[in-house]
């Protein structure tokens, strides 16, 4: 049996499947600061029998949470001579334009823990000035006496010559093997300096909790009875093994958010829709990615706390590519100075949460909006709901700014909620020279499905999938992963007379670190799979388009197949191409997948008969569009495969609620799936 | 409207909020296909949407100078055409710096009207900084310039695409006189993509709320940017507030005075700039709009920093500029570092208004964009390259925290440097330092920030370089009692061991292999008495090396182990002072 855990902000989600087929459900409270407490709960809740365990895997928070409550290790960086304050010089940028006040972000190690070495590389990989081992030794003495715990290296020009920084970290564990240390070259070959600092300072500040969490979760995990094979999910979309990612955790950095949308893709691939938009609605936030032809979008340019208005701190690490905007059931609506109506990015949390909990909450959130408009039950919610506090609040706060009743003003909130996330939607799509129409969209989180079809029908999308258990989807997208690496060498090579021999090199050594990788965490050839990516511009240019390219090795009469799809990519990007002007290579992309069995999945029984049995009943439900309509409300748990019904209509279960148009046809795959059909031609 | 319905205010707001977006689109496109670093890393241009009035609706900003340029660049299209004879699919290039929205004429600046069903109902405008425009010396703008016609091509709205068609004669003359046209050439087609972008979105929208909606929601705009303006303007401090000072020089060794007189009253912010010197021979003129835009940097600031820019928010605006004067030159004078002299009054006014706005405004930042341009032949490709880009430096304390280091100055905004690992790769250099310049400088109870250091080593003979450093005379200034901060200078070593005395201003020196030029720049002022700053951050700032023991001791009052940084005492100064 498959199990996976993932930690969220308020639970702790758990799901298996059994060798059946059969899927088991479970959620527990999430408990800070020891987040491995909640997954024995979980565990232990659902009474899975230990000894049935044979893979593991796992989604955590713990590396974000420690990052942005700065509760990692005292943390020292070495640098080049000369290039002691890359990191607090940074970019030099303002986001926040005509703030003359700002204050930018302030760097995770103090000037007094940098501290150089003198060496240096040209931008060729040459050594110009030699690794001075007794500017190392006088690094470590500093740092003993000042008692760092972690250190990371990384030194100008390391993306084209690893050398001397790994020199050097074989240099500090001789003379501290204690001490955590991380290369930058260990994250990525990539240039850049800023960023690869920022990436190598982020990790090394997080690896003893890493440590500390990973190996108190395994120790558990044994404790228990449970000894199959551990994962953990990272920000690739894809897993590692537990011991990888106590030496690279900023990997994991974005556990959770991006399992949901390699789950979307998993499961767009199961039944036939290779074209995917996954949608994500949560409690503060709404998600989203485009899946293009089975491909998860990764990107390297990652921050975290990037807003607009702060700088944030880079991470040039492989990051399944996600939209997210304050947009989920949480956020609060409210009225700005202008007078304009604003739903988030505020959120009521789960503490008060929104007005409807009862728990103090006296701003109107979404949540309280959709169950005035009808689209949600009071009889749906755990605790006791007093309608007329929520009518009071959506009056007080919204309805008089605008003389409006406070169902008018639930409507009013729901359409500009629909109207953030449809502008979300459409920067991944339209924006980036994509036809929604080509697309399916997967909704899940809790928000994601009362959401969903609306927002296809505005965007003209066809399909939206409702999955079988969509409010813990994440964790379902875990046990359909496999283990995944990026190898992402930078070499600037003018691509027309780049030597095929040089570029087959580059990819042969990514591919024997790649294999070694796999050695070491128990992955045969047999399992093993790669996809070869090269980042490609016009010459001039900066920025570069991910071309997927073929297999290697290259050979001499792929070098115009090759061109030919840059000059497509650019096209469908940026709405041109310049077949004329000489292209460059900038980086060679690897991506290793080390390929897990995945579990079979059960088919659920035939509808028998009308939907009568499933009815709940019928009650009047807002329609941005069409207004209030009287609707047929179904129990999901009590709909067949092959059931259909034309909307408006809306079916409930535990955790969510699928809310289809007047217009769209609701139909239940041969898996228990929700497919709702737009009408969109 | 011709019909007055009511349009439901949530729709109105629903569609605000879609025009912004397609603001931000249009911004972001044109960086992610330019080939010129100054757009793609400095993101020197804006781009904005106005209405058929040409009043500013929605402008992305990557510098601050160009904020508002957008519209009064439309209007002078529309003056000089009449609005009768635009078509759709047109589009007009601009880069005169004596018309509206004119900067130096490495700006280009496009406009495109935007017709639904026949009707004119909005423009989209960009600017970017192009790498050559032409003229005397590569990049197009030099500190020795004298007249416009040294620093390149003129257009003065000049019809560039004819209802879709480029006009290919304008687009020859244009390649003919530039030295890189490939580079100019992405960048023309990266701005009219944009604008094409632009003009789709918009009727895309009108397709889908009509026309009357979508033009109901462009009032609204307008109306609550002049509102929430007009608001904050009441609940500001009134008054009179002057300042005036030297510009260090104009490029060619003389001092330039300017003066600033801002008044606020419950209905109107002004500026006068009466008095300031007429316009010089060197290059640091600009047109009317340069102040005018510096002035709503500050205004901006203080006003709210986190509102949306629209002609609504600057309603109750004003600024005055003397025809004739450096901050209003005259043709065909020369404005290649027109810049320095709008950072000077922003410098003027923020000086100004300080101590009236302590939560907006604290002391003094290297003020200088801090240019560099360098040309030369890589040493292992043999291609050209060419290096244009400012420079980072400290900034100010002000109340509550520290001066900032390693930032662009106010001139700028969402910049970013070029990464050094790129720079070597790129250009005919070897980048021997890139830290902090740690003088001590600008000692405050809030202290402020260190300027940076940059040495470039020529990697081939026969590169030139050029540079702008202003503000390399008098030091920056600190604030409610804080000290000044330092000046921003550079110095050529040259390989045979002969060290140039530092300066502020250069024009196409040459440097061949090995010569190395050290570039520094400010600290920031320093904000409040020093001998106020806790002892504990003074040992910190000691460890740290941002000050030395002696700095301490003689700035803060503050006695520590040289060694252990441990605070060993305090100077009777500082007791006095507590």
């Amino acid at each position: 049996m498959k199990v996976a855990t993932d930690i969220g902000g308020t639970f702790t989600d758990l799901v298996a499947i059994t060798e059946t087929g059969d899927l088991i459900l479970e959620k527990a409270h999430t408990t800070p600061p020891n987040f491995d407490q909640g997954v024995m709960d979980v565990l232990e809740k659902s009474g899975l029998d230990a000894n049935s365990i044979d893979a593991f895997f796992h989604g955590t928070t713990t590396i974000i949470n420690a990052l942005t409550e700065r509760k990692g290790a005292k943390t020292a960086l070495i640098t080049t001579k000369g290039f002691r304050d890359i990191l607090e010089l940074a970019r030099g940028n303002r986001p926040d334009l005509f703030n003359l006040v700002f204050e930018k972000p302030e760097p995770f190690v103090p000037r007094y823990l940098r501290r150089e070495v003198t060496e240096r590389m040209s931008y060729k990989g040459d050594v110009i000035t030699p690794l001075c081992e007794a500017d190392i030794v006088k690094a470590v003495e500093y740092l003993k006496k000042e008692q760092v715990e972690a250190i990371a290296v990384c030194y100008i020009n390391s993306y084209a010559n690893e050398a001397h920084e790994r020199q050097t970290v074989a240099k500090i564990k001789e003379l501290w093997p204690e001490v955590y240390v991380c290369p930058s070259v260990d994250i990525t070959k990539e240039w850049r300096e800023y960023e690869r600092t920022s990436t190598a300072v982020l990790n090394a500040y997080v690896m003893p909790v890493a440590s500390s969490y990973i190996n108190r979760l395994g120790q558990r995990l044994t404790d228990a009875g449970i000894s199959g094979n551990r994962y953990i999910m990272q920000s690739n979309g894809g897993t590692t093994t537990f011991d990888q990612a106590k030496l690279t955790p900023i990997n994991v950095v974005e556990s959770g958010p991006v399992a949901g949308v390699f789950g979307a893709s998993i499961l767009g691939n199961l039944i036939g829709e290779p074209n995917i938009i996954a949608f994500d609605v949560g409690g503060t936030t709404a998600k989203c990615s485009l899946i293009d032809r089975g491909e998860v979008k990764v990107t390297t340019s990652y921050y975290i706390e990037k807003t607009e208005r702060s700088a944030g701190y880079p991470i040039m690490a492989p990051v399944v590519d996600i939209v997210e905007i304050g947009n989920g059931g949480g956020s609060i609506a409210w009225i700005d100075e202008g007078g304009s109506l604003k739903v988030g990015p505020k959120s009521a949390g789960a503490l008060p949460g929104p007005v409807a909990y009862g728990k103090g909450g006296m701003d109107p959130t979404t949540t309280d909006a959709n169950l005035i408009a009808g689209r949600l039950s009071a009889k749906n919610f755990d605790m006791e709901v007093s309608l007329d506090q929520v009518r009071g609040a959506l009056l007080e706060k919204v309805g008089s700014a605008f003389g409006i009743g406070a169902e008018e003003a639930a409507e009013s909130i729901i359409r500009v909620a629909d109207s953030n996330m449809n502008n979300a939607l459409k920067l991944i799509s339209v924006r980036r020279g994509y036809d929604p129409r080509d697309f399916a969209m997967v909704a899940f989180g809790g928000g994601g499905p009362m959401h969903g079809p609306t927002l296809a029908k505005e965007l003209n999308i066809r399909k939206v999938i409702v999955p079988v258990a969509a409010s813990v989807f994440s964790a379902w997208g875990m046990l359909m992963s496999d283990i995944r690496h990026d190898f992402i060498q930078t070499k600037i090579l003018s691509f027309a007379d780049a030597p095929m021999d040089t570029l087959n090199a580059m990819w042969r050594e990514q591919m024997e670190e790649a294999n070694a990788l796999f050695a070491a965490e128990g992955i045969g050839p047999e399992q093993t799979m790669f996809r070869f990516i090269a980042d490609m511009r016009y010459m001039g240019q900066e920025h570069t388009v991910q071309v997927s390219a073929p297999a290697y090795p290259w050979k001499e009469e792929d070098r115009s197949e090759i061109l030919s799809r840059f000059h497509k990519t650019h096209e469908h990007f940026y709405t041109f191409s310049l077949p004329d002007t000489p292209a460059e290579i900038v980086n060679l992309h690897l991506v290793a997948y080390g390929q897990l069995t995945k579990p079979a999945l059960q088919e659920i029984p035939a509808q028998a008969g009308d939907l009568s049995a499933a009815r709940k009943e019928t009650r009047r439900v807002f329609f941005s569009g069409d207004g209030w309509l009287d609707t047929p409300i179904y129990d999901r748990s009590k709909l067949g495969w092959g059931a259909t019904a034309q909307g408006p209509l809306v079916v409930e279960e535990p955790t969510t609620v699928t809310v289809v148009c007047p217009g769209q046809t609701l139909s239940v795959d041969r898996y228990g799936n929700l497919i709702v059909e737009t009408e969109v031609q | 409207m011709a019909e007055q319905v009511k349009i439901n205010p949530v729709t109105l707001d629903i569609v605000k909020d879609s025009l912004i977006a397609v603001s931000n689109e249009i911004f972001y496109a044109f960086a992610q296909t330019s080939m010129s670093p100054i757009i793609y890393e400095t993101l020197d241009y804006a781009s904005g949407i106005a209405d058929a009035d040409g009043r500013l609706l929605t402008q992305g900003n990557g510098v601050t100078g160009f904020i508002g340029m957008i519209s009064p660049m439309i209007c002078a299209v529309v003056d000089k055409y009449g609005k009768e004879n635009l078509h759709p699919g047109d589009v007009y290039i601009i880069n005169d710096p004596f018309m509206g929205g004119g900067t130096h004429m490495s700006d280009v600046g496009m406009v495109m009207p935007i017709f639904y069903k026949d009707e004119l109902i909005a423009f989209a405008g960009n600017k970017a900084h192009w790498s050559d425009i032409g003229g005397m010396a590569p990049g197009s703008f030099s500190t020795d310039a004298t007249n416009m016609f040294q620093e390149g091509m003129c257009f003065s709205g000049t019809k560039l695409v004819d209802r879709g068609q480029l006009v290919e004669p304008v687009w020859d003359l244009m390649r003919s006189n530039m030295r890189y046209p490939q580079i100019s050439q992405g960048d023309m087609w990266g701005q009219i993509s944009s604008l094409r972008t632009g003009e789709k979105r918009v009727s895309e929208l009108c397709d889908k709320y009509g026309v009357d909606v979508v033009k109901g929601s462009m009032e609204r705009l307008i109306a609550q940017g002049e509102a929430v303006a007009r608001k904050r303007l009441k609940e500001m401090p009134k008054g009179t507030w002057e300042m005036d000072e030297y510009m260090d020089d104009d490029g060619h060794g003389n001092p330039v005075h300017l003066q600033v007189k801002v008044t606020i009253t419950d209905d109107e912010f002004l500026a006068d700039f009466t008095g300031s010197d007429p316009q010089v021979i060197g290059c640091v003129n600009s047109g009317a709009t340069a102040a005018y835009a510096g002035v709503k940097v500050v205004f901006m600031s203080v006003v709210g920093p986190e509102l949306a820019v629209n002609d609504g928010v600057f309603a109750p605006l004003r600024t005055i500029c003397e025809p004739g004067s450096v901050l209003q030159a005259n043709r065909p004078a020369a404005t290649s570092c027109y810049y320095e002299s709008m950072i000077y009054v922003i410098d003027l006014v923020w000086r100004a208004l300080a101590p009236a706005f302590p939560e907006s405004l604290g002391a003094g930042h290297l003020l200088s964009v801090c240019t560099v341009l360098m040309a030369g032949k890589h040493q292992d490709f043999g291609n050209d390259y060419l290096i244009i880009e400012p420079t980072v430096g400290g900034w100010g304390a002000c109340r509550g925290h520290d001066g900032q280091v390693g930032q662009f100055c106010v001139g700028d905004g969402e910049t970013y440097n070029v990464p050094v690992e790129m720079a070597e790769t790129r250009y005919g250099i070897r980048v021997d330092e890139h830290s902090l310049n740690t003088d001590g400088a600008g000692a405050g109870e809030f202290r402020g920030g260190s300027g940076a250091v940059r040495t470039y080593r020529s990697m081939n003979d026969n590169q030139t370089f050029t540079a702008s450093f202003g503000r390399n005379k008098w030091p920056v200034w600190g604030a409610a009692g804080g000290k000044d901060g330092s000046i921003n200078y550079f110095q050529f070593m040259d390989a045979d061991g002969t060290v140039s005395p530092p300066t502020g201003i250069v024009a196409r020196r040459v440097m061949n292999k090995n010569d190395v030029v050290r570039m520094v720049t400010a600290t920031g002022g320093g904000y409040g008495d020093p001998l106020k700053r806790p002892a504990e951050k003074v040992a910190m700032d000691a460890k740290n090396e941002y000050i030395t023991v002696a700095q301490a001791e003689e700035d803060y009052g503050v006695l520590l182990d040289p060694e252990t940084f441990a605070v060993l005492g305090v100077t009777e100064a500082r007791k006095n002072a507590q």
